[in-house]
């Protein structure tokens, strides 16, 4: 393209001698000095090394001018200077590590410190914490439900509550966002954030200039003020009481937050600080802790009423656990007294009982005993193994029962179809009135009452009414001839037995064994025994 | 709202705590001046675009002894240059001020006040050195602490000075954006 004109001005140039040169001459004095300048131009465009040259004068210039304008030129060079780092690092990392070197070792050598610093103050903490009741606790707590330590710590604390959070713009001092809890008087917040920035530069500036440090607490007598700082806002908690270290780790968590999520924001605050309302509940969420007066007085109530309730569950226990004493006491006791009953162990354990001994058959029912002792028998396991005892009742006793044995053994026999006694019938009437005076006698030692019962028995033979008629009649011929020898009357009874219980062993030839009377002692059981 | 941070800067004695005291009337408190150098107080201005918190950053008045902390113009969005008509070497220090904390905020708004506006027939300081200052492209207000004459207009011309800027970040963020 640019070489078409020139062939044009050639073609032009051509000298000829004809009236076109006068022409030529007119033109040549009319646009002589605009055609120079025309090829001067077109040789700087053309020539490439001028060109850059030229350019070269102006660029730094043109880039400065652009970049006030808008931000063109930053976007357009933003990929390019991306790439010339990945270039540069690729070529030789050394270099771009040198250029970082004392941003980076500064920023290393400050975080490395404020960890340790960290580090000795919770060491601190944990050493207090490791021998108090309370730390105990809390570390159960933690274990039980599965929340980290640190976590109770911050909400069972009750000696620090944080009262108020100012969210600070670095730069400016300005206030980005301020949270308070509602009984805080809070004073005008916008000054506060101002003051305190004003503050810190004033202590920067006058102690602190060369260790870039900031200040990190501000104490007063019941106030601390906690900042913590980030590279373009500031965290500033009012606390009071004593907060606990775990504290500042919530506050620098908070602030990493809040640079992650308004990092451009913060970057290009210019005033207007609507854009961070939506960091309450940031902010919010650090107004940890409770103030200790109030919880003292809200759980003094409860202290109380499971203290009370703790009182009445052990006197209840106690009594319950004195009654139960008592009555197993006594129980013990009036089986080591019982007649018959030899008591070898007595075990109480968690409510249930054990029972172990001998015992004569003819002793009381330690049953009864036991339930009339109060005692659920159904807690009782007893064992007992059977023994003969030798108390005096049960000597008597035994004799009685010795004397009921060798009554019944008596037998009175009759001759077919007669209720009179044989001579030799007759003659056995000595030795059962002598049994029955003694049953009479041992049975009033013990105090065993009885009566005796006369069986009056017949043969198969013949028919039913006709042998109870007959045993009827046997019975009482038996009992006239004893009352005859001055036994009480009422101490008898006769019962007709008909045929109905013959004599197991009689056979068929030996049908005269069954017409005979015979005695029963019927002990008469009192109730108690 | 919005929210500006303004310094006051000026030679020492010049009044800058009376145009506060009588731009804002309340005070936060007088006593940090002393040790901290700085005294904050606050003032809410009117403007089309809303209401502006006005962050007052009253500093110690230059003199032999102190001199203005960089670290308390940081973050400022315009400044208030006082100086003292009675006196002809405050013009002086406010015009080194200038160039220091144009040095150190940049080129952000600011309004030059020439305060003691009520004893102005006994100024040291001439019509023609405050032309001089007009022809450099400065605001020059003529205040009066005392009577109160031009302090809100002062306060007023600077915040609506920085408003200006502050949609031009505005426009400027959104080409970004763009």
């Amino acid at each position: 393209m640019s070489t078409a004109p020139s062939r044009d001005l050639a073609q032009e140039n051509e000298p000829d001698g004809g009236p076109s040169g006068e022409y030529t001459r007119l033109r040549e004095l009319i646009v002589g000095p605009e055609k120079a300048r025309l090829e001067e131009l077109q040789r700087r465009l053309d020539n490439r090394q001028l060109r850059t040259e030229e350019l070269s004068q102006v660029v730094a210039e043109a880039i400065a001018l652009r970049s006030r304008r808008d931000r063109t030129l930053q976007r357009t060079l933003n990929p390019l200077v991306e790439e010339a780092v990945r270039i540069s690092v690729t070529r030789n990392p050394n270099i771009l590590a040198n250029a970082l070197f004392p941003v980076i070792s500064e920023a290393v050598r400050k975080a490395v410190a404020h960890a340790l610093r960290g580090l000795v103050e919770s060491i601190n903490q944990t050493l207090e914490r490791s021998v108090s009741l309370e730390a105990l606790q809390w570390r159960f707590e933690a274990l039980r439900t599965g929340r980290p330590f640190a976590e109770i710590v911050l909400t069972r604390s009750v000696r620090y509550r944080v009262e108020q959070v100012f969210l600070i713009h670095r730069e400016t001092g300005l206030l980005l966002q301020h949270v308070a809890r509602s009984d805080q008087i809070v004073q005008d917040s916008d000054l506060v954030s101002g003051m305190l920035t004003a503050i810190q530069d004033f202590i920067r500036d006058s102690f602190a200039e060369t260790s870039g440090r900031d200040i990190e607490t501000i104490e007063l007598d019941e106030f601390n003020l906690w900042v913590q700082h980030g590279p373009s806002a500031i965290l500033a908690a009012v606390v009071s009481g004593a907060p606990p270290p775990e504290l500042r780790n919530v506050l620098a968590r908070t602030l990493e937050q809040v640079h992650a999520e308004y990092g451009p924001l913060l970057a290009s605050f210019n005033g207007d600080g609507a854009a961070f309302a939506a960091t309450r509940p940031l902010l919010e969420s650090c107004l940890l802790g409770r103030q200790e007066q109030k919880s003292a007085k809200q759980s003094q109530p409860f202290f109380i009423f499971s203290a009370a309730a703790l009182l009445v569950a052990i006197a209840l226990v106690t009594f319950f656990s004195a009654r139960a004493q008592r009555r197993w006491d006594r129980l013990v006791e009036r089986l080591r007294q019982e007649p018959g009953i030899m008591l070898t162990s007595a075990d109480r354990s968690w409510g249930t009982y054990e029972l172990v001994g001998l015992r004569d058959p003819l002793s009381t029912d330690p049953e009864k005993i036991v339930r009339a002792s109060g005692i659920d028998p159904a807690n009782v396991t007893s064992r007992w193994e059977p023994y003969v005892s030798l108390d005096a009742k049960f000597k008597v006793f035994r004799h009685f029962l010795g004397e009921k044995d060798a009554l019944e053994q008596a037998v009175l026999r009759f001759p077919l179809n007669s209720v009179q006694l044989s001579a030799e019938q007759l003659a056995k009437l000595d030795d059962i009135e002598a049994h029955i005076i003694k049953l009479q006698h041992e049975g009033a030692a013990i105090g065993q009452k009885f009566v005796i019962e006369l069986h009056g028995h017949t043969d198969p033979t013949g028919n039913e009414d006709r042998n109870d008629a007959l045993s009827k009649q046997r019975a009482d011929e038996v009992a006239k001839a004893l009352v005859s020898r001055g036994i009480s009357k009422d101490m008898l009874r006769t019962v007709a037995m008909g045929s109905r219980e013959p004599v197991r062993a009689a056979a068929a030839y030996l049908t005269e064994l069954n017409r005979r009377v015979t005695f029963h002692v019927v002990i008469e059981i009192e109730a108690g025994r | 709202m919005i929210q500006k941070k303004i310094c006051m800067v000026g030679a020492f004695g010049v009044g800058k705590t009376s145009l506060v005291a009588r731009f804002v009337y309340t005070k936060f408190s007088e006593k940090y001046q002393t040790t901290v150098g700085v005294k904050i107080d606050k003032k809410v201005v009117q403007h089309p675009a809303g209401d502006i918190n006005l962050i007052l950053w009253d500093m110690a008045g230059e003199d032999a002894l102190t001199t203005v902390r960089p670290a308390h113009l940081k973050g400022a969005s315009g400044y208030i240059l006082v100086m003292d008509g009675m006196r002809r070497n405050t013009l002086e220090v406010a015009i080194d001020l200038h160039g220091r904390v144009s040095g150190a905020v940049g080129d952000v708004p600011f309004v030059c006040v020439v305060n003691k506006a009520d004893l102005r027939e006994s100024w040291e300081i001439q019509q023609s050195d405050l032309d001089n200052l007009v022809a450099r492209g400065w605001t020059v207000v003529e205040t009066s602490a005392k009577t109160g004459a031009a302090v809100e207009a002062a306060f007023q011309t600077l915040t609506d000075a920085m408003m200006q800027e502050h949609h031009v970040d505005d426009s400027t963020a959104g080409a970004v954006a763009g």
